[in-house]
């Protein structure tokens, strides 16, 4: 029976998904320009990647710090704007949670990297302040995790919140005590896509730096210096070695983030 | 789990392997598919041309395409690696040894003077699509480099505009005293150093070149230092852009130093002057570059884009006469115009001249006052200049913002270019 | 009063938020030769529609109609196609106890960390051997098949929301996995629905990368390619219509979160999960 429900999303999987990452992981160990036949080269791309890439340590480098710093002020950002809305209840809320998402509906298109470039001038092309517009551009657009959070506060039983008013607890103990348990697996869920998303943050910086990562590198992502890799410098199995490398990567982080989540995140099918 | 990863292990590298042409064929009627890139002017008078080739053979159908530069490549690398080549496609001089070098296109040599006339042709021209012997491209239409400059600030701190003749430390005196009348507000020049089109020119002058007929850097470690320090001269002698406006050099004319209104003169290639006028309407100059060597200008013929024709087209005899009709026919001529740059053919290209305006009159008079000292295109770059290119750009970054001194810099550029062209 | 300040710092916010888009309106009604030397000033001296009426034009000989019209229907076929799979798929997962649940999950997940560049060709070449290139379907079959692994997960967290008791209850009505399906858990897990579909509207709306793989002839263009075809960097652009077009792509987008995001209040609080 389960089958039954998964039948288009294993049909989707099997022909879609599993069979380009197969062909993706065998290209990582081949070296494969696109238009010829692949030739096998067993590990080389991945000792290059680590031992012979001084630009692929850098551009961990930047992601890291891309994702150290994104992640966590556009989820504030998102959280404490949802909580904002939420208390604001009546016809308001409505107009300011549209307005809050406008943002979130422009994609990263090249309207709005001139305005990026209008509004910050020449931070854009300052090597040691490229990095914080992006930042700024990933936290800006916090419409998604916002909406997933009011959604999830929407489904919190407002009766538990009058019985702790009975109780006579005030804002920040019905914050700590009903409202982050009660959200822990939407806050769970923006944690760890936010973090997915940010490790293969791609367009801002694509847009932004014009495809090249600059100024001297310093908006150089990961996903950037691989798309530079693959699309142009037509060297797909490197490209290909690259993003397995990160696949695993993300795979780790998000397997600890899933065993933490034993400890503080709570559903409501659990008896 | 195990039977899935299988299958689609098979399936994935069945699918693979098994490449596929597009293009069909039905009762009688041949199928190809043309993509270039550009903009929406260039589409609206490339189909006109298109619909006249279809009128002229009723039994060949083109089917069009377009993007801009960038997202053209984007797409064409895909579909070629899908194994959906178009059968006549556009290419970039810097580009030609990518997809020639990799085997993607067709060898027009057997055509080359008789499908494809060459008869009004500057026969040195035509070598420009030629790679190790084979014709792999023809050039469609011809630019060179220049120096885009504003007239008005260059009278008004008293200096000559460019001229043949001029030298470089004339150009960076002129530049200097045009950043002193304006306050400092706008430079004199848009810094040069981090491009690798204006180190070609250099090198031209001083009779080396980018690459070597082997397709080995063709410059030593010196020519490079002392056109880093040449730039750095213009900067010491404040005659050029502040370091954060040199980052901003790849986008189009508009985002310029120049369009901006930030700077007084700036290298570039004529044929982007339309784009320059787009946003300073007549109020820009195209002017040559500045030379140590009175004989040598060091810019050149270049295809400012060329057109070739998939290995694995299904239809060579309709891309070819595609192709053909584009760079020969004299209507076709007329309708396309000067979109492209100087037509190749010479015929087509006086008759374009006669009734020009605006942007291309500008462009078809600079390349009239140089010709006499335009050079023949060299062969196309090697496969890893695309990486040169960049990498050039950023080791010069992180000179001009003090991360690295020109020494340093130059060590890992020249580590990291050998690695590109092997 | 409490009311009041909340109020006042949602304007606060709000004026920060939106500078961007002021920005990018105010730009779209000026005149290019102003915007390029004057990039920052807001207001620009002098006011032009040309760029609308350039953006109305289109591009490549089609107009802005028919790019709003195929961008209309990919993103509405996506809609469709997630919210059907995803709820499917997420049901499965989230409600019913099966053997491979756990790895299956697992590996759902994964497929959303590797980066799409990689995996572009192959998928390519899948749809070049069905024949689909240049027509919707490998922009919208892929949603069909549940492909966005995280609206799976979305909707999963969203469900396992749903007590327990409810299925059981059901259960005991006599409900098999597919009535527990449509009357329990679909009903209660609207907001997940309704986010899904806002979402994949908006950002099918915004892809571009895969819009420009497949599409190629320009009566099939969306309105992301419709837009580039305003750029180039090796001739001239046309940044008045680029804005002007900006500006109005996100006419549908706004209009669309607006007429659906008042479900996203009509969640379990009002449809009587206690009742």
């Amino acid at each position: 029976m389960p089958y039954l429900f998964l039948g288009p999303w294993l049909l989707g999987a099997i022909g879609l998904t599993v069979a380009p990452m197969v062909v993706s992981l065998y290209l990582s160990f081949t070296d494969y320009d696109l238009f010829n036949e692949p030739q096998w080269v067993g590990l080389d791309n991945y000792a290059k990647l680590f031992g012979d890439d001084p630009r692929y340590l850098h551009s961990v480098g930047v992601t890291l710090r891309y994702v150290a710093w994104s992640v966590p002020s556009k989820l504030l950002l998102a959280l404490a704007v949802a909580l904002l809305l939420n208390a604001l209840r009546g016809k308001g809320q409505a107009f300011f949670r549209s307005a809050f998402y406008a943002p979130s509906l422009l994609g990263a298109s090249v309207g709005l990297a001139l305005a990026w470039r209008a509004i910050f001038d020449t931070w854009v092309d300052t090597p040691d302040h490229a990095l914080v517009t992006i930042v700024l551009l990933s936290a800006w657009q916090f419409g998604a995790p916002m909406v997933i959070f009011l959604a999830g506060l929407q489904q919190i039983p407002r009766d538990l919140f009058d019985a702790a008013a009975v109780d006579g607890a005030g804002w920040w103990r019905r914050l700590w005590s009903i409202t982050l348990p009660m959200l822990s697996p939407v806050l769970f869920f923006n944690l760890v896509l936010e973090t997915i998303h940010a490790f293969q943050a791609f367009t801002q910086a694509f847009v932004v730096s014009g495809g090249r990562g600059g100024p001297a590198d310093s908006t150089l992502f990961y996903t950037l210096y691989l798309y530079e890799r693959g699309f142009t410098e037509f060297r797909m199995g490197y490209a290909s070695a690259m993003a397995w490398v990160l696949l695993v990567a993300i795979a780790l982080i998000t397997a600890v983030l899933f065993r933490t989540s034993r400890y503080w995140v709570f559903y409501g099918d659990e008896r | 789990m195990k039977a899935h990863g299988v299958v689609g292990l098979v399936l994935g590298a069945a699918l693979l392997a098994s490449g596929c042409g597009g293009g069909a064929a039905t009762g009688g009627q041949t199928e190809i598919r043309f993509i270039w890139w550009g903009n929406d002017d260039r589409a609206k008078v490339t189909n006109e041309a298109v619909r006249l080739f279809e009128s002229r053979n009723a039994n060949i159908k083109v089917s069009t395409s377009f993007q801009n530069f960038q997202n053209y490549f984007e797409k064409l690398s895909t579909e070629i690696a899908g194994g959906n080549a178009p059968d006549v496609i556009q290419m970039d001089y810097r580009y030609l040894n990518e997809y020639a070098g990799r085997n993607v296109l067709l060898d027009l040599t057997p055509h080359v003077g008789k499908e494809i006339r060459t008869t009004d042709w500057d026969q040195g021209f035509i070598g420009s699509g030629k790679l190790r012997g084979k014709q792999v491209a023809m050039p469609l239409a011809q630019n060179s480099t220049t120096i885009v400059y504003d007239p008005k600030l260059f009278s008004a701190a008293g200096v000559k505009a460019p001229e043949i003749g001029w030298t470089w430390a004339d150009y960076r005196e002129a530049a200097a005293k045009i950043q002193a009348s304006t306050g400092g507000k706008v430079a004199g020049s848009t810094d040069f150093g981090g491009t690798e089109d204006v180190f070609e020119t250099w090198l031209r002058q001083r009779g080396k070149a980018l690459y070597t007929d082997e397709g080995k850097l063709g410059y030593t470690k010196d020519d490079l230092k002392a056109f880093w320090q040449l730039s750095k001269d213009f900067r010491d002698a404040k005659a050029t852009t502040p370091a954060e406006l040199v980052t901003t050099l790849n986008a189009g004319a508009e985002q310029t130093p120049l369009g901006k209104k930030l700077s007084a003169s700036e290298h570039s290639y004529d044929s982007l002057y339309g784009g320059y006028n787009t946003v300073r309407p007549d109020e820009l100059k195209l002017g040559p570059y500045p030379s140590d060597s009175k004989e040598v200008l060091g810019s050149y013929r270049k295809p400012s884009q060329l057109i070739s024709a998939s290995a694995r087209t299904k239809h060579k005899e309709a891309a070819v006469k595609l192709i053909d009709f584009l760079l020969n026919d004299p209507d076709a001529g007329k309708i396309l115009g000067a979109n492209r740059g100087l037509p190749a053919n010479l015929k087509i290209r006086e008759a374009v001249a006669q009734n020009l305006s605006g942007a291309n009159k500008v462009i078809f008079e600079y390349q009239k006052s140089v010709d006499a000292k335009l050079g023949d295109a060299p062969a196309a770059p090697p496969k890893g200049d695309g990486t040169i290119y960049k990498l050039m750009q950023r080791k010069h970054e992180e000179i001009v913002f003090g991360k690295k001194t020109i020494d340093q810099a130059l060590d890992e550029f020249w580590r990291d270019a050998e690695e590109a062209l092997k | 009063m409490k009311r009041a300040v909340v109020f006042v710092l949602c304007l606060a916010a709000l004026g920060l938020v939106l500078y961007p888009i002021v920005w990018l309106i105010s730009a779209s009604l000026t005149p290019v030769e102003d915007l390029v030397a004057n990039l920052r000033s807001l207001f620009p001296g002098r006011i032009t529609a040309d760029g609308y009426a350039g953006a109305l034009e289109g591009a490549g000989g089609e107009s802005f109609w028919t790019f709003l019209g195929n961008s209309t229907i990919v993103a509405s076929g996506a809609v469709i196609g997630n919210v059907v799979s995803c709820s499917l798929a997420a049901y499965a997962f989230a409600r019913l106890r099966f053997r491979l649940s756990g790895p299956l999950f697992a590996f759902a997940l994964v497929t959303i960390m590797l980066p799409a560049h990689v995996t572009l060709i192959p998928q390519y070449v899948v749809f070049q051997r069905l024949e689909m290139i240049d027509t919707f379907v490998p922009l919208i079959l892929p949603k069909l098949l549940a492909t966005d692994a995280f609206f799976v997960f979305l909707m999963v967290q969203f469900m396992r929301g749903i007590p327990h008791e409810l299925d059981e209850a059901a259960r005991i009505d006599g409900c098999g996995p597919i009535r527990t399906y449509r009357y329990v858990v679909l009903p209660l897990s609207r907001p997940a629905m309704v986010t899904t579909a806002i979402f994949t509207f908006i950002w099918t709306w915004n892809d571009f990368f895969s819009q420009l793989i497949y599409l190629s002839s320009t009566e099939n263009y969306t309105i992301p390619m419709g837009l580039r075809l305003f750029i180039d960097q090796t001739s001239s652009s046309s940044y008045g219509p680029m804005f002007a077009m900006s500006v109005l792509s996100l006419v549908p987008i706004g209009l669309f979160f607006l007429a659906f995001q008042r479900f996203l209040v009509a969640g379990v609080a009002t449809t009587g999960l206690k009742g």
